[in-house]
């Protein structure tokens, strides 16, 4: 069996650090140049939860100011990570107009979505309080929200691996849904795996399970 | 899940139920459940047993307990058959006690220390190849390897002559003074070993010269003797004579280097390179032999008298050097082989030379094989007291020899622990024949790279759920590898005399957390036998990190190790049967393996349960040092050893008498003697192609007897050997390179020789500026030796200032790192700048236009200037380097203020710059300086506003020539007068036309000739430091110009067809802009294509199902095809494969490259290590250079996007190019054109509630499927899209936000 292969879009306007975010994931610790033009540049074979997968990761990065292009990559994702960083407000501003784009272009209001303040090794230029960011997370249907610093790999991993999990759950949810779900995974302690530092509310992970799967049982 | 399931239930593994049986006796504690009848799940779990620490066998160590025994038996009556060799006189007395530990250092060089003339070279009438090289007192040796019973395989530098000689007759040779010479000398060794094996490419490089040249550098300023003028070398006439011989045979040997170099490029290999090779290799020992004489008498006549002058005063004082043990009194209870020393194959004889092929294999098999066992049972058994005693080299010190100077105060333990063939570890010449894979340093590589390799699959299989057997598989696999990794550690561990601890700290962990990963897989087999179908995820997860951490461990070790491998010297496992690919190669097999043959097992185990040392790890699962003799089924055989000594033969009685009573003359009877007696020895030794002269012309170092002055021991055979060379040279080649290129900068600049002098000096410390001023006085003409009618002497004198000059060059070429392709990865400042000054070779081109473009990015304008400047004067003016690096100097001034300045950041450098145009410049090379300070005024005046052309950078720029067409390429515009007229007429306000009114064709050149008009003044400045994505004063004006072009288009297209109300005619629209990108895609105008495909493809546009039934299939499947193109997909990897094999005029998508440069930026360090660097600096830390690496690649990049930036040869029709403009104008100043408008208007032209999953399933060709199941009322999901579009009719961005909570 071919391990599921997702798409991860990392979206978030220039200069968040969405960049290094990428990097500090995608890069083996066995690396030691980095070279982002071949194809395997952005793939991660990943175990989320016992389970085998290749996460392809379209990391936008420089091309910001291309805005025609963003639904172009949109297209591509199951996932997206929305990044910005916790020393700008508009950074996080302009993450909703992209979260809106994304779920017009799903026509998914439960898309699976992390929300992502970068650079809290920052912590004396903040601007958004974590309750401010963790409010917008709430109103977005309660998306996991991550403080993540790229350059200390603080919950860089455990950003990209809850959206996993969302991704995987919904493939299975659907599959579900469509009669073909053979329960791959074994019984498994909710919430056990999801304490990581970054996650404001333990509970929202169930929440947001239950948003998930209502439109999706309508299919 | 489904393959675990069907996975096949015959597959039965009936071949051992012996051994299955056996693991369970062992394992008994372990569950075998396994109802379902699944009989791989034994395998599995017998696996599991293997690699559990509680899988002994027991029951079969009574077996190898046995054979043990029997072999230890064997062993200690061989061992009397052995005659070992007798300590000097006087050890006894001079021992002490405190330096005894029991080390094994290899030591890549020797000093004989007696003379040893054996009657006959050849040891054993019957086998001609086992040659004993005679060696004299006071000789320098290269040692190879080193075989237990003492018999070293060395070349003596004296004659290049290859043999056996006794080890007790040597001492190590590794003086502070002459270190760096001597690893510079190791070094080309390797390297013209590898060359043999047609490795050539580094010697088209000089690099390997100019480590020698540093090497003597080094050593002359050790020695206070680097200037001519030192007070030293003007009082000491022994010692000048010396350093003119030795710079004399440096610049012979740069000379042959030269020589190579300019064979190997002209014409490849040919049989003349292979002489220049042996060339090259006995001026290289010749230099070293003349260093090590220059220090003799320098620590004789000189150190004495400034003891504390120099860092090696420590060393050059003899009473204060610590006294070398005799190695009888070290801590006997390794185990002396009787064997002959079987030099199997040494890694630098890639190249089998025919005598080897006949030569029969070593005799005694039987006395190979306890070997291993040995070593493993080498801690406090009983060998000791039976030992017999081992004499090891002395130093005579009561007496102080003017050698002792020489000496390491390490103690001399060149035969302690040393229990196989030990072999220098080279880092060249890599593959260089099949003995290689039988050193350790390679072993240990291979198991590495299997374990590393086999650990991934067995982690990947258990993932992926795979089938019980190819589970069962990997892990056999897995272990096995795992044992052979820990195998070569063990081995390495167990040669090493000091025990490193951090090794066994290392291999300690290693072991555990092996141990948690078998207890982790053994979990897993547990569960499986219960008859889950699925394995426990937190069990895979924890499966996982054990693995990891297993992983981490082994490279730790592995690194470990291989420091312990460089330190004792790399080593043979001879005795090794199964190689480790092999073994894993053999466990390949698609059954699930045998058990490996428990008896070697168990015989290790037991070895090893022996072992008091570690009690710790009894019960860990042992690696397995196989101990069957290589098979011959399974490799090829090895090759037939190199030199055999027959088992017999004994090392020399060292003289007693002192050492100097016993001296025969070297010359006359030692090199006579060998010359004459063992031609053999120089056949065999070297390449067949190549074989070396007997070097009876060169001088042979002679030790100077503490009874002679120093004058009288070196004056007789270096001057008429010199006389003799410089004859020889100036005859073939009278000229170097650095000459011509002077002579011709000579004419034109007549005036230097006299201005030098004046040069202020900002480095008043550098010692090598006067020796040079006085250099140039002393030639009178650099051109002289072309002409071959001077006199000798002055050939000399300018030979030698040649090589002065280049030994006093300051260099800062052990500041670089290369990577394996030989490109410059990384360096510091004044290292990067010397590399792009460099005298002899024209700086790369890459590496310069790499320089000029990123040199910002790591440091200043003012800064790079300086460190020019400095380059500048810190080379002097020496003729035959100063002057070409002087002029190199200037011309990336030069290329700098030319082509690439930029005044923003560089303008700081201006009056720098200036000042040494106009100060040191214009007094070296005042032509040059004049044209300098043109320049900087013209740079001057740019930045202040009066705008000079600039040269464009010309990186990526050689392709243009390709592009140039003639004039009748230029295809003719295909637009009408009317619609010339009609363009015109809306310009005028008259009615406005549509892009259906013109050729698609032409609507693309068009827009193709506005967008490459500013991709192709897009400026590499743009693309650095990430410039583009600066909020505020960025200025990247192009690159912002071209995404912003690239959106209006977009949103023109989106614009064209939402304006529209009938859906007939937006689909006529949408054809005509699929056309029109077709036509892109024909220009190579990708940028315009992935504007025109995005928005085609956007939801606004997509969602028009009504629209979308009109278009026609034609059209689909031809935007399909497009969209297949634009891809984002696996990196753009379908339109990266395209631009590949693009020539310009082309306009790729700029997006890619900035997302590149991106991630090169911060997927990249700044710095690196500098490689080595952590031991000379003391402290243990690196030195951090520029990450060159990093700055080559964003270059690379951007020379990629400069490959492209050529204009189209396409004729413009500025009409049309208005109207375009006029409308991309018209969207971006509209209102309306952005994406939520675009969507509103979509939901108004064809509202949601029949278009609902067309959104979602994309292609509009699959549309007709689709409708039928848009069936449903309202449901949440439309809900949230009429809450969207409310939501968006208010837009205002901050709303959403919740009231932030205190």
């Amino acid at each position: 069996m071919a391990p599921r292969e997702y798409n991860i879009v990392v979206l978030g306007s220039g200069g968040v650090g969405k960049s290094c975010l990428t990097a500090q994931f995608v890069q083996n610790i066995w690396i030691e140049s980095y070279d982002p033009t071949i194809e395997d540049s952005y793939r991660k074979p990943l175990e989320v939860d016992g389970r085998q997968i290749v996460l392809e990761i379209l990391d936008t990065a420089g091309t910001e100011q291309f805005t025609a292009m963003r639904e172009l990559y949109m297209k591509t994702g199951q996932g997206f990570l929305l990044v910005f960083s916790i020393t700008s407000l508009s950074s996080l501003n302009e993450l909703s107009e992209i979260r809106d784009q994304i779920i017009r272009i799903k026509d998914d209001p439960a898309v699976p979505i992390v929300l992502v303040g970068n650079k809290c090794d920052l912590e004396e230029d903040r601007a958004i309080s974590r309750g401010r960011a963790f409010a917008v997370s709430q109103s977005w249907g309660n998306v996991p929200y991550y403080e993540t610093s790229a350059r200390r790999r603080n919950n860089v991993d455990e950003s990209f691996r809850d959206l996993c999990r969302q991704m995987i759950r919904r493939d299975r949810d659907a599959m579900k849904a469509q009669g073909r779900y053979v329960d791959e995974e074994p019984p498994r302690k909710r919430g056990s795996h999801r304490d990581s530092k970054g996650r404001h509310s333990a509970g929202s992970s169930s929440k947001r399970r239950q948003r998930s799967r209502g439109p999706c049982t309508i299919l | 899940m489904a393959a675990y399931l069907a996975y096949p239930i015959n597959d039965v593994v009936e071949e051992d139920e012996d051994s299955i049986e056996e693991a369970d006796s062992v394992a008994g504690s372990l569950p075998l459940e396994n109802g379902d009848g699944r009989p791989l799940s034994y395998a599995a779990v017998r696996m599991a047993k293997r690699i559990s620490k509680t899988g002994i066998r027991r029951q079969s160590h009574t077996r190898a307990a046995s054979s043990h025994t029997h072999r230890a038996v064997e062993l200690s009556l061989a061992h009397s058959q052995i005659s070992p060799p007798l300590t000097p006189k006087g050890s006894h007395e001079v021992l002490h006690r405190r330096s005894f530990e029991p080390e094994i250092t290899f030591h890549n060089y020797l000093r004989a220390f007696y003379h040893f003339h054996p009657t006959s070279t050849v040891s054993s009438s019957t086998d001609e190849s086992s040659i004993t090289v005679p060696i004299n007192q006071g000789d320098v040796i290269l040692v190879h390897s080193i075989h237990p019973n003492g018999w070293a395989d060395g070349t003596l530098l004296a004659s290049g002559a290859r043999g056996w000689l006794p080890t007790n007759y040597c001492e190590a040779y590794d003086h502070p003074s002459v270190r760096d010479l001597l690893n510079a000398l190791t070094h080309l060794w390797d390297l013209v070993r590898s060359g043999e094996n047609d490795n050539l490419m580094v010697f088209t490089r000089q690099d390997y010269v100019r480590g020698m040249i540093a090497g003597v550098r080094f050593f002359l300023e050790k020695t206070n003797c680097l200037s001519r003028e030192s007070t030293l070398i003007v009082n000491h006439v022994g010692l000048r004579r010396l350093r003119k011989g030795l710079l004399g045979d440096l610049s012979a040997l740069v000379k042959i280097a030269k020589e190579l170099q300019a064979i190997l490029q002209a014409q490849g290999p040919t049989a003349a390179v292979y002489e220049l090779l042996d060339e090259l290799v006995l001026k290289a020992f010749k230099v070293v032999i003349r260093a090590v004489r220059f220090l003799d008498i320098w620590s004789q006549d000189v150190a004495q008298e400034q003891p504390r002058d120099v860092d090696s005063a420590d060393y050059s004082d003899p009473n204060n050097r610590p006294l070398t043990p005799p190695a009888d009194l070290m801590e006997r209870n390794d185990v002396e082989d009787s064997q002959p020393p079987v030099q199997t194959e040494n890694q630098r004889d890639g190249a089998t030379s025919p005598q080897r092929d006949v030569v029969s294999p070593p005799n005694p098999v039987p006395h190979e094989l306890p070997t291993e066992m040995k070593c493993r049972a080498t801690a406090g058994n009983a060998f000791a007291a039976q030992s017999p005693t081992l004499s090891a080299i002395s130093i005579v010190s009561a007496q102080g020899p003017p050698q002792a100077a020489n000496l390491v105060p390490r103690p001399l333990s060149l035969q302690a622990k040393r229990i196989s063939v030990s072999h220098r570890l080279s880092y060249v010449g890599k593959g260089g024949g099949a003995a290689r894979q039988n050193l350790a340093s390679e072993r240990l590589s291979t198991a590495h790279d299997s374990f590393l390799g086999l650990l991934a699959t067995f982690i990947g299989s258990h993932l992926q759920s795979r089938s019980g057997q190819e589970l069962a598989a990997t892990t056999q696999q897995s272990v096995t590898a795992c044992r052979q990794l820990l195998a070569v550690v063990e081995e390495v561990w167990a040669r090493d005399g000091r025990r490193s601890d951090p090794l066994a700290f290392a291999r300690d962990v290693m072991y555990a957390k092996l141990a948690e990963l078998v207890q982790a897989t053994k979990d897993i087999f547990n569960q499986t036998n219960g008859g889950e179908d699925v394995v426990n995820v937190e069990q895979k997860a924890h499966l996982v990190t054990t693995t990891t951490n297993c992983i981490r461990a082994a490279g730790e070790c592995v690194n470990k190790a291989r420091s312990v491998i460089e330190r004792i010297g790399d080593f043979e496992f001879e005795h090794v049967g199964l190689g480790l690919a092999d073994d894993i190669f053999d466990s390949l097999a698609p059954q699930p393996q045998p058990a490996p043959p428990e008896d070697n097992l168990s015989v290790v185990e037991e070895a090893r349960t022996e072992e008091s040392s570690r009690p710790s790890l009894e019960e860990k699962p042992l690696p397995m040092p196989p101990t069957a003799p290589p098979q011959p089924t399974t490799r090829p055989p090895p090759p037939p050893p190199l030199m055999i000594l027959p088992a017999s033969k004994p090392l020399p009685e060292p003289p007693q008498a002192s050492p100097s009573s016993n001296i025969l003359s070297p010359l006359d009877q030692g090199m006579r003697t060998m010359i004459v007696e063992s031609p053999t020895a120089l056949e065999s030794v070297r390449s067949s192609r190549s074989s070396v002269r007997p070097l009876s012309q060169l001088p042979v170092p002679q030790l100077p007897q503490t009874d002679v002055s120093p004058t009288s021991s070196i004056q007789s055979p270096i001057i008429p050997s010199s006389h003799q060379f410089y004859g020889r040279t100036n005859r073939t080649d009278s000229v170097n390179t650095a000459a011509e290129t002077n002579s011709t900068w000579r004419n034109s600049m007549p005036t230097e020789n006299a201005s030098t002098v004046s040069l202020a000096s900002t480095r008043a410390t550098t010692p090598d500026r006067s020796p040079i001023h006085a250099q140039g006085e002393h030639i009178p003409n650099p051109m002289m030796g072309s002409f071959g009618s001077l006199s000798e002497l002055q050939s000399i004198i300018s030979e030698e200032s040649a090589v002065e000059e280049q030994v006093l060059e300051k260099t800062f070429a052990l500041e670089l790192v290369y990577n394996k392709e030989g490109q410059i990865t990384g360096g510091s400042l004044p290292a990067l700048v010397e590399k792009l000054t460099t005298h002899d070779t024209t700086p790369d081109a890459v590496f310069t236009t790499t320089f000029y473009l990123t040199f910002r990015l790591f440091t200043t304008a003012s800064e790079f200037a300086r460190c020019l400047i400095d380059r500048f004067e810190y080379i002097g003016s020496g003729i035959h380097i100063g002057v070409p690096v002087r002029l190199r100097v200037y011309n990336v001034f030069k290329g700098w203020l030319e082509t690439h300045w930029q005044s923003e950041s560089d303008s700081p450098a201006l009056p720098i710059i200036l000042e040494f145009a106009e100060g040191v410049l214009s007094t070296a090379l005042p032509g040059a300086a004049k044209r300098m300070i043109e320049l900087c005024h013209k740079v001057a005046d740019q930045s202040s506003g009066l705008l000079v052309p600039r040269l464009v950078s010309s990186l990526g720029k050689t392709s243009t020539s390709v592009t140039v067409f003639s004039d009748a390429m230029i295809p003719q515009p295909n637009v009408t007068k009317s619609q010339l007229s009609a363009l015109r007429a809306s310009r005028n306000g008259g009615p406005s036309c549509s892009i259906l009114d013109f050729d698609p064709m032409e609507l693309a050149r068009q827009f193709t000739i506005i967008e490459s008009r500013i991709f192709c003044s897009i400026g590499p400045e743009e693309l650095l430091a990430l410039e583009w994505t600066k909020k505020v004063g960025s200025r990247a004006v192009n690159v912002r110009a071209m995404s912003t072009l690239s959106t209006d288009l977009a949103n023109l297209v989106a614009d064209t067809i939402l304006q529209l109300e009938e859906p007939k005619k937006r689909a006529v629209i949408i054809k005509q802009w699929v056309k029109i990108s077709m036509k892109c895609l024909e220009l190579n105008n990708y940028d315009s294509l992935m504007a025109i495909i995005c928005s085609l493809n956007s939801s606004m546009v997509l969602r028009l199902r009504k629209t979308w039934e009109l278009v026609s299939q034609k059209t689909k499947v031809r935007l399909e095809d497009l969209k297949a193109i634009t891809d984002v997909g696996k990196n753009y990897a379908v339109l990266r494969l395209r631009l590949q094999n693009h020539v310009a005029p082309c306009i790729p998508f700029v997006g890619i490259y900035l997302t590149d440069l991106t991630f090169v930026d911060v997927g990249n360090q700044t710095t690196r290590a500098l490689p080595g660097s952590e031991a000379a600096n003391g402290d243990g830390k690196a030195i951090s250079v520029i990450n060159f690496d990093k700055h080559m690649k964003t270059a690379k990049i951007i020379g990629q996007l400069q490959r492209f930036q050529v204009p189209y040869r396409l004729a413009a029709v500025p009409e049309m190019q208005d109207w375009m403009e006029a409308q991309i104008s018209r969207v971006r100043h509209s209102e309306q054109a952005n994406v939520q408008t675009f969507y509103r208007r979509s939901l108004l032209l064809e509202p949601r509630e029949q278009v609902r999953h067309e959104q979602r399933n994309s292609p509009p060709n699959g549309e007709s499927h689709l409708t039928k199941e848009s069936v449903g009322g309202m449901s949440a999901k439309e809900k949230f899209d009429l809450w969207g579009s409310l939501h968006l009719g208010g837009s205002t961005k901050g709303e959403k936000l919740p009231p932030q909570p205190l």
